[in-house]
């Protein structure tokens, strides 16, 4: 397709939504669009998706723009914030679900429901900023998905729209539903390849009851991984990170590989889990209880990967993972009993260092039988970098086959995704 | 569509099936055929002309590959315990059945996974690891006879949905036979999925994306004890404000079940399980977690449940009574049976907060169309099953309890929720999906469908109603057991 000037894309859009709906992207977003809409409702994204069908101009969708910023070779020419769109729409908590517009951060949704202590239980770092178009599109995730579950485990209804403009539901606003296929599903981690997502519903869940975190920490990065096998046995946890250890200066135990263990539940629980894992993690054993235990969580929960030169999600089973991370080397923050693990790279590594780093990963995850995918990577290295894995065929033939028929022109999101989508 | 007539199935295909997998797993003569005609959805009854028993992937591929180049159409099967004609046969000559491969492959308990053939029978799942304190958490009432691959073309629920998910939550990776006989292996045992999340649009798709042959499901660690509690309330408003109550006092349990008056007094003139017969409803709540913690638990849900207007709440004091609790709630639909000559039952769901009102809407079409319905049912779901009970020689009862079903269907849709909570649109529901879906979302589905089986050869004239598919009902919705 040829380029469009961002003058030219800018009357181009304007007469399609209107001169207050357009605009130029700021620093942050320059990366991933030339221009950005703000549409106020799915019917003004549903005309921008026909245009740009016919005129063969690329759209992605945006929250904050932090994720597709950081894996976008190229900005896309349209860029579709949906900053607008940030109603919820409904919340009845004694239903527990929450139907709100795919503008809405995380942040203010779970302002919302903890009025009646409740929350969405998925805990991607920087609530405030990941949308939950993002956080469906994207299946973010943090420490709670071991015990909470992901997205797709919490996502019960969408809209999107998608190619031709039509605006499309699956699922509903009941928790139990399997009524037609699983729209929900197939939207999940599709990172804006199949539409724009307009509208999600979630289930929610009960604020944690006596949150409560144990911290140990170790000289030896392999001493924490077993100590985090033995606190898993021990409790029924709510997360359970490791740190490598230069991120414990982050938590006051610099150099050291730190172990996070939280729990909760009724009093005698929170006490009966408290014993078991002191008594599994033995040797100075932090217990920590009430705010300054979401202090803490909170920390490791936002922990900034920024300035690295490349952060990847490797992810292998749970225990595989020891063995993995010690193969790559790199520094890490482990979601040990999801065998999920953000690794990176210092900012001073050269360009060639960086490639090299991400195919031995890919190799050792690979043999393990999971895979990696690049979170972040400095712009001067995503040329020469996959940032997704390419899944075996069949697998692959299908996913193409989806991305055909859901996005015939190709419009959507092209070229950042598993395969070269 | 590439789907041909009967008339393709013949002596020759018959023969090369045979090649393919043994004299013993074709069946063609009518008789036999007979048993595969129906599943739990008896209303609407089509044998196949062919009963093909494969025993391995290989044979499965082969066999696809054998019916893509005839352009037959083919319609997988595993216990035939479904509840919506999900594999009835409609314009497919050839039904594929897994009852052979039904092995358990590989058991992982250091990563909580358990690999499984499709075949495999859910409770077969559980007891491979139950002696080391393991479960496989979908528990839909049937499991004793039905197959992992069932639950997965349906996403299957079962009592414990509440706290522990339905079968989409606890699979990570397939072995699927696409409709032209190809392999492909979709998600990992691994817990992230790279690229599309193509696991999420099989399961639940009704056996339309081909056929699962194996699948890594997720195994959870027993609960170390249970508490299980017997509610008693004047009328079913009352019950339903204490599920509420459970609900906001943000306590999850591992299932809430309602029984109304009707059901209650079948229930204890069947078991004796001591339900008061004067009560207007009654809850069964199940709480599970770790011993020290259990009897603060139930002590702290029974004084919420008081509160909320019970008259009186027991608590199981051994597993024996825990037992019969959960006998009495199994069984109550062959209780019901004692009522009246047949009874139809619908799986309706509802935003939990309207259980009052379509509680009270199914009283008024009870009365309206002069039929008694009974309510047995997931209340902390939202999921209702209203019992239709009829008597199918008077032909002006079958009419209406047929209509009475359709209107509770379009209340619960009425009231912001779903034509099916765990049963599936099988041939069942399929008139009624344009209720919550509009034409672009059925097309939209149907696109996602043609990606894994892009000529519909694969379980036919399902889940998505197309002009002169629909099978008209002109008898009442099942009586089997849920």
């Amino acid at each position: 397709m040829d380029h469009l000037d961002p003058s030219a894309l800018t009357r181009l859009l304007t007469a399609v939504v209107g001169a207050d709906r357009v605009r130029l992207p700021n620093d942050r977003e320059a990366f991933a669009a030339r221009v950005i809409i703000e549409p106020a409702n799915p019917q003004e994204i549903g005309e921008v998706v026909r245009k740009c069908e016919s005129d063969a101009l690329a759209l992605a969708p945006m929250g904050a723009s932090r994720t597709l910023s950081q894996v976008r070779r190229q900005p896309a020419e349209v860029g579709v914030s949906l900053a607008r769109m940030d109603n919820i729409v409904d919340y009845e908590p004694d239903d527990m679900t929450v139907v709100a517009e795919a503008g809405v951060t995380l942040g203010v949704l779970n302002a919302r429901t903890a009025l009646h202590s409740q929350r969405l239980p998925c805990d991607p770092a920087n609530p405030e900023l990941t949308t939950l178009g993002a956080l469906v599109g994207a299946a973010k995730s943090g420490p709670f998905r071991l015990s909470e579950g992901g997205v797709r485990d919490l996502l019960i209804g969408i809209r999107f729209v998608g190619h031709d403009g039509r605006l499309i539901h699956g699922g509903g606003r009941v928790v139990k539903n399997v009524a037609g296929y699983d729209l929900m599903k197939v939207m999940t981690g599709s990172f804006g390849t199949l539409g724009i997502i307009t509208e999600t519903v979630f289930k929610v869940r009960p604020l944690p009851e006596n949150y409560s975190l144990a911290i140990t920490s170790f000289d030896h990065v392999a001493d924490a991984l077993a100590a985090a096998r033995r606190a898993e046995e021990a409790a029924t946890l709510s997360h359970l990170e490791v740190l490598s250890p230069s991120f414990g200066d982050k938590f006051a135990r610099p150099g050291r590989s730190v172990v996070f263990a939280g729990f909760g539940g009724s009093r005698t629980e929170a006490s009966y889990y408290r014993a078991h894992l002191s008594n599994a993690l033995k040797r100075n054993t932090q217990m920590l209880a009430g705010d300054d235990a979401i202090a803490n969580y909170q920390q490791l929960r936002d922990l900034d990967f920024a300035g690295a030169a490349i952060a990847a999600q490797l992810a292998v089973l749970p225990a595989d993972l020891p063995q993995c991370l010690s193969a790559c080397g790199a520094e890490f923050r482990a979601h040990a009993a999801s065998g999920v693990a953000q690794i990176i790279l210092p900012p001073d590594r050269t360009n060639d260092e960086i490639s090299d780093a991400v195919g031995r990963w890919r190799e050792i995850a690979h043999e393990a039988h999971g895979h990696l995918r690049v979170l972040e990577a400095r712009s001067d290295v995503r040329a020469n970098l996959d940032m997704f894995d390419q899944p075996p065929d069949p697998a692959m033939r299908l996913m193409r086959r989806l991305k055909l028929a859901f996005d015939p022109k190709n419009i959507f999101n092209p070229g950042c995704f598993a395969g070269g989508i | 569509m590439g789907t041909d007539s009967h008339s393709r199935v013949d002596s020759r295909l018959i023969a090369e099936l045979r090649e393919i997998v043994g004299a013993d797993g074709v069946t063609s003569r009518a008789t036999e055929l007979k048993v595969y005609e129906c599943d739990g959805w008896t209303m609407e009854k089509t044998a196949p002309d062919l009963l093909v028993r494969p025993r391995t992937t290989i044979e499965v591929s082969a066999v696809l590959k054998l019916l893509h180049h005839s352009k037959l159409a083919f319609v997988p099967r595993g216990a035939g315990t479904g509840l919506s004609g999900g594999c009835l046969p409609i314009k497919a000559p050839v039904m594929i059945c897994t009852s052979r491969m039904n092995r358990v492959l590989a058991i992982d308990l250091a990563n909580r996974r358990i690999e499984v053939e499709s075949g495999a029978v859910n409770l077969h799942v559980t007891n491979a690891v139950k002696a080391q304190g393991y479960f496989y958490a979908p528990d839909p009432s049937s499991q004793a006879a039905c197959t992992i691959g069932g639950n997965i073309a349906e996403n299957s629920g079962g009592p414990h949905t509440l706290k522990y998910g339905v079968t989409t939550n606890h699979v990570l990776g397939l072995e699927l036979v696409q409709p032209d006989g190809e392999v492909a292996e979709l998600g990992s045992p691994v817990d992230e999925r790279c690229g599309y999340d193509l696991v999420g649009a099989v399961v639940g798709a009704e056996g339309t994306a081909g056929i699962v042959t194996r699948a890594t499901l997720r195994l959870m660690r027993e609960p170390e004890a249970h508490r299980t509690l017997l509610a008693v309330f004047d009328d079913v408003e009352a019950a339903t404000r204490a599920v509420s109550a459970i609900i906001a006092a943000g306590i999850i349990p591992g299932a809430i079940e309602m029984m109304d008056q009707m059901i209650i007094r079948a229930v204890e003139a069947a078991f004796h399980v001591g339900l008061p017969q004067d009560a207007g409803a009654i809850l069964i709540v199940e709480l599970d977690g770790v011993s020290a913690a259990m009897d603060e638990q139930g002590q702290r849900l029974s004084e919420l449940i008081l509160a909320a207007g019970a008259r009186t709440v027991r608590l199981a004091r051994d597993e024996n009574e825990r037992a019969a609790l959960w006998k009495a709630r199994k069984r109550a639909f062959g209780a019901v049976g004692r009522l009246a000559p047949n009874y139809a039952t619908q799986d309706g769901v509802v935003p939990r907060t309207r259980l009052p009102d379509i509680l009270r809407e199914i009283s008024a079409i009870s009365r309206r169309y002069q039929l008694r319905i009974g309510n047995v049912f997931h209340a902390g779901d939202g999921n209702i099953h209203p019992i239709v009970l009829y008597d199918e020689r008077d032909p002006s009862e079958v009419r209406r309890a047929i209509e009475a079903g359709r209107d509770i269907l379009k209340a619960c849709v009425e009231m912001g929720g779903s034509l099916t909570g765990e049963h599936g649109i099988g041939v069942e529901k399929i008139a009624e999906m344009p209720l919550i879906f509009s034409p672009d979302d059925l097309m939209v589905m149907t696109e996602l469908r043609r990606v894994f089986d892009p000529d519909e050869r694969s379980n036919p004239n399902k889940v998505i109603p197309t002009p002169g598919a629909c099978v008209e009902v002109t008898t009442p919705r099942r009586q089997a057991p849920l």
